[in-house]
């Protein structure tokens, strides 16, 4: 247990540096038994709280602004991996690459690769519903998850299932970012590991080209395991950094293709996307099939957040997806966007989900820059938004997408949202304030403590008249 | 007098009404399925959402439709079959039945195993609750964490948290050879052959047990077998497909006969207190007057 200011301050931020919030208080209990007892107490005495994992987080998730911060990465216990029903049974604080070495040996892993993985935890995966690079093919944390044990913030214990009868209980749970309760316990698919894999890096002298080629790979029927972008100013980051990969420094934009599968049969899916690369102008397809050589490809991309902190102190990510084929005119117009505000915008997404990740390195000290970078990001969301796309698409909405929310969701969908949440949290003890504007949650509680839409802690009438106030 | 609302605007009037006045109503897509689910309160008013029908919007090049919900299964196999797409949806049942019905019950079909089940293949959704109230959770791309997960919770409720009344889908390209095969085998053999297929390094995107006479009166019981991808994968997996038993190629139509023979799963009451306690949480916030479909999920 932690109470010290200068201990706390340890927990002020997650991955997203911008964000600080100081708990009160940070419990990192050693067992789920200790877990369970201490979200019991919690209970008893009214207490909101947040769970955190490994806190890699990208959306401020795992900030507790006087609440208790409840740390789960010491309940990392494999507890059973069973290689014929291919699942595992875990807890929620193992890191995500331990479990698919541990995997391993089954010849299977688990297939949600974070590019974190190898630092965050399946619990914050399962909280965040997380993406990666292979979910093009394999799909999601939603699509990997059997099952899982919660202690709901009022210290009952429900084990939800996705063979159960009732509502998609188990679905509701999956990325409801630390506010329906705690995950104490996981059960996930494993996937059998690819006969074979092949990655192929594609440089091209245009945005445009690059972007038209991830439609016409897909559109082609054939479907990569991964399909990721890297623009210039993110290739030249991580050129000039350790994690150096070999890019072209000069391409406009390269992209990383991965296609796995049986061996049979896959030489005709590589040629076809060089084929398709090439016809949309590709300038140079390196193909790689040797474990080091396609680990080297993979490598700066896994950095590319790591080699951007090269550029300057601070850097704001986001996570929109747009439908696919608008991937050239957004990319356009988020160049643009970059321009006008005098930013400089790198791109380094899941393309083949049409899953953007537009980063502004920045300094977050000089006002100016800061005010710029701000207006620059809006504008990038609410053009996102205007294609017919969404604010986040793996990330999770946290404290950073709040503003977004109303933009994308009528008010009654925000308030459906919060009767779902009521249902497994009705304190609004859990993770307080995060994911959807208080605003939108219209029945207040008097007396209990919740957050404001400023990130404050006040009890229920307190925030119901702020809200008025502020006319929001 | 029949309750067949044609905009969201008067769906969600006529459900705010009928919550006033605790009126019950059992909604009805294409009424190919009406004795699914847990028998439904008998005084329950028939409501029919088939005017929520048709394509609304479909880019073939992002491989994602949007959908009426009364639209049949039959209408969106052909409309992206002829961009040479498909929605791997195709539950059992037949193919007059409303997207809207399979994923409200959250049907799967034999392509689930490979490429998802329902709650895998929407992606967002419009529908309206039993306070009458619009809600839109989800969109139309295919990664979206935006908000709690209204898209699940409506899908699988049977009717009796919200009216359906559109549907994103996720879509794929067709494979460049798709083949169907039936295999004649015993029913012990066709189990572990159906098996064996499904571990095997170039599995059958859907190996399902049939009975005799699926196709005709002659045609034998055994597996039937759908093997697709390019071409090299195929051959390789139709050489398995061959070893495994007297096999004969049929035509692709064959899976809708099999999906129309099936007899689908009811609704089944959760196993424990604790989450019994949290579904009737959930249809207190979503149909505080129990209107919606009463007694489906049983
Ligand atoms: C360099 C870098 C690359 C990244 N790449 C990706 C990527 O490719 N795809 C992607 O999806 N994300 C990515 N992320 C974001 C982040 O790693 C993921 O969101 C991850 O799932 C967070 O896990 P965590 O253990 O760090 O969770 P935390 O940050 O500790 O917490 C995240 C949220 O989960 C909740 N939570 C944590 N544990 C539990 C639990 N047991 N029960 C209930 N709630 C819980 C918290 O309250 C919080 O709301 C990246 C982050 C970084 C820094």
């Amino acid at each position: 247990m932690l109470e010290r200011a200068a201990e706390l301050l340890v927990y002020e931020s997650d991955g997203l540096p911008g964000y600080h919030r100081t708990p009160s208080l940070a419990v990192f209990p050693a067992s789920a038994d200790e877990a369970l007892a201490v979200v019991r107490e919690l209970a008893r005495e009214g207490v909101p709280f947040v769970p955190r994992g490994a806190g890699t987080g990208l959306s401020g998730g795992a900030l507790a602004d006087g609440a208790v911060l409840l740390g789960l990465q010491r309940l990392k216990r494999i507890i059973d991996i069973d290689p014929v029903r291919r699942v595992a049974r875990v807890e929620p604080g193992v890191v995500n690459v331990t479990l698919t070495k541990a995997a391993t040996r089954h010849g299977l892993h688990y297939a949600p690769d974070p590019s974190s993985q190898t630092a965050c935890t399946l619990g914050g995966n399962l909280a965040e519903n997380a993406g990666g690079p292979h979910c093009l093919k394999y799909g999601v944390t939603l699509n990997h998850v059997v099952a899982a044990r919660v202690a709901l913030p009022d210290g009952s214990v429900v084990e939800l299932d996705g063979d159960d009868g009732g509502y998609d209980l188990l679905g509701a749970f999956v990325g409801s970012e630390g506010c329906f309760g705690v995950a104490l316990e996981l059960t996930v698919k494993l996937t059998p590991n690819p006969e074979r894999i092949v990655t192929l890096l594609a440089d091209f002298s245009s945005i445009d080209d690059a972007a038209q080629t991830v439609s016409a790979i897909i559109a082609a029927g054939i479907l990569p395991a991964a399909l990721e972008m890297m623009d210039q100013a993110t290739v030249g980051a991580v050129e000039a950094s350790i994690y150096a990969a070999g890019y072209p420094t000069d391409a406009a934009a390269v992209l990383l293709v991965e296609v796995d599968g049986a061996a049979v049969g896959l030489d005709e899916d590589v040629q076809g996307v060089n084929r398709i690369c090439r016809a949309h102008g590709a300038r140079d397809v390196r193909i790689a099939t040797e474990p080091a050589a396609r680990a080297k490809l993979w490598q700066g991309r896994k950095k590319a957040f790591g080699a951007m902190g090269r550029i300057a102190p601070h850097l704001v990510v986001q996570d929109a997806v747009v439908p696919r084929t608008k991937l050239p005119s957004l990319l356009a117009r988020i160049a643009d966007i970059g321009a006008a505000n005098g930013v400089r915008v790198c791109n380094v997404f899941h393309a083949g989900d049409g899953n953007l990740h537009p980063n502004i390195p920045y300094n977050a000290n000089d006002r100016d820059e800061s005010a710029r970078v701000h207006v620059a990001m809006r504008q990038i969301m609410q053009a996102c938004i205007d294609a017919g796309g969404t604010i986040t698409g793996e990330h999770g909405v946290g404290l950073d997408k709040l503003p977004y929310m109303d933009a994308l969701f009528t008010p009654d969908t925000l308030d459906g949202m919060c009767r779902l949440r009521d249902v497994f949290d009705p304190e609004r003890r859990a993770n307080p304030g995060k994911v959807v504007p208080v605003r939108y949650c219209r029945e207040r509680r008097p007396g209990k403590l919740m957050v404001d839409g400023r990130g404050q802690m006040v009890d229920g009438a307190t925030a119901a008249t702020i809200t008025a106030e502020s006319g929001a | 007098m029949t309750l067949r609302p044609t905009t969201v605007t008067d769906l969600a009037a006529l459900i705010t009404e009928s919550a006033a006045k605790h009126r019950a109503l059992r909604l009805i897509g294409r009424g190919t399925w009406l004795d699914g689910g847990a028998p439904v309160a008998r005084d329950a008013e028939p409501l029919h959402l088939d005017a929520f029908s048709g394509v609304i919007e479909y880019e073939p090049g992002d491989l994602t439709i949007t959908v009426g919900a009364a639209t049949t299964i039959e209408e969106l196999d052909t409309v992206t079959a002829a961009h040479n797409q498909w929605c791997p949806l195709s539950p059992w049942g037949a193919d007059g039945g409303s997207v809207g019905a399979t994923i409200a019950t959250a049907t799967p079909g034999p392509f689930a195993l490979v490429f998802g089940l329902p709650r895998d293949l929407v992606l967002g959704l419009e529908c309206v609750d039993g306070t009458g109230k619009v809600l839109r959770p989800g969109g139309k791309v295919v990664k979206n964490v935006a908000g709690f997960d209204l898209v699940r919770l409506m899908t699988g409720s049977w009717g009796s948290l919200a009216a359906i009344t559109r549907i994103s889908l996720r879509l794929r390209a067709r494979p460049a050879v798709d083949e169907t095969w039936l295999v004649s085998l015993d029913a012990v053999a066709a189990a572990r052959a159906q098996e064996a297929l499904r571990r095997s390094g170039t599995p059958p995107i859907a190996c399902e047990v049939t009975a005799a006479g699926l196709l005709d009166s002659a045609s034998p019981a055994g597996l039937l077998v759908r093997i697709a991808g390019n071409a090299a994968v195929v051959a390789a997996a139709r050489h398995e497909v061959t070893a495994a038993g007297d096999a004969r190629r049929v035509d692709g139509a064959a899976w809708t006969q099999l999906r129309a023979n099936k007899t689908q799963r009811a609704p089944r009451i959760p196993s424990s207190a604790e989450v019994r306690a949290l579904n009737a949480g959930v249809q207190r916030a979503f149909d505080p007057a129990r209107i919606l479909n009463p007694g489906i999920m049983g």
